[in-house]
């Protein structure tokens, strides 16, 4: 008996987290229920690594996205209290606008990536860990040390934006 | 039966249309950091998805996902500073009532 329907259903269930959780984010007033909803989007994002075969990065998008980034829009959501504004999403002036430009480029893009005809079948080599931290820190050592050094500069420069300032 | 390439990218552009839509659309200066989280992470399913080949995983399009990880970490953080910033020196996250520096 074979399985291989499996992957078209876990495909399925995946694409309709994704793209719900993201229009829950765009089209939610309630800002927590928007982070969570981010956060549910990253979690399928993760789903969807795993079924193309990068168990690596779906176990870092998990770590990074789920839990840091999730955590630090929380803290922003928790520092910026606002008051409940009446819901007026649909009727600000750059609405038209926004969907004028979004739709036609959308329809084009999907048509075109609907085009794509390849089709690939990973074979399981044990895992992608070990030719992605050899790829990593033979071939693009030096865009690692880089991004190193873009960390400390993020860094400083988010503690120096929310320094207060000392009354002398 | 195995998904075509297409049908990620398909997946990937949606996710990016409707981050693109959130940025444009959104007032509240973190609901556009999230949509742009949005737009990284359509970009990341791009290049893992388009990095997979007949018989393997290119290791490249997942070195790619992790420098995208790391710029995405450090942006998110640098915003929110900002948006901190910007909310204590007058207690708003509006977007459209940012505009001391226009015109």
């Amino acid at each position: 008996m074979s399985y291989d329907f499996l992957e078209t259903v876990l495909f399925a269930l995946l694409t309709i987290g994704i793209v719900g959780g993201a229009v829950g984010v765009v089209f939610l007033n309630r800002i927590t229920g928007a982070a969570l909803l981010m956060a549910f989007t990253f979690l399928c994002n993760a789903g969807m690594f795993v079924l193309l075969g990068a168990e690596t990065i779906a176990a870092f998008q998990v770590l990074i996205y789920v839990g840091a980034i999730t955590v630090l829009i929380l803290y922003g959501v928790m520092f910026t209290p606002q008051q409940h504004r009446p819901y007026a999403l649909f009727f600000q002036k750059q609405t038209p606008w926004a969907a004028l430009f979004v739709a036609p480029i959308a329809i084009f893009v999907a048509l075109f990536a609907f085009s794509f005809r390849d089709s690939a079948h990973p074979t399981p080599r044990g895992g992608d860990l070990v030719p992605l931290a050899t790829s990593v820190f033979k071939d693009f050592a030096f865009p690692f040390e880089v991004a190193s050094v873009l960390l400390l500069a993020a860094m400083i420069g988010a503690i120096v934006l929310v320094k207060r300032d000392e009354d002398e | 039966m195995n998904i075509p390439v297409g049908a990620f990218i398909a997946v990937s552009s949606i996710l990016f249309f409707l981050g693109v839509t959130g940025v444009l659309v959104r007032r509240n200066a973190v609901v556009i950091l999230m949509c742009v989280e949005l737009m990284l992470n359509a970009a990341n399913l791009a290049l893992v998805a388009f990095s997979r080949r007949a018989g393997s995983v290119d290791e490249r399009g997942s070195v790619f996902v992790v420098f995208v990880f790391v710029i995405a970490a450090a942006e998110v953080a640098v915003g929110l500073a900002i948006v901190l910033a910007a909310y204590r020196n007058r207690p708003t996250v509006d977007v459209d009532e940012v505009h001391a520096m226009k015109g």
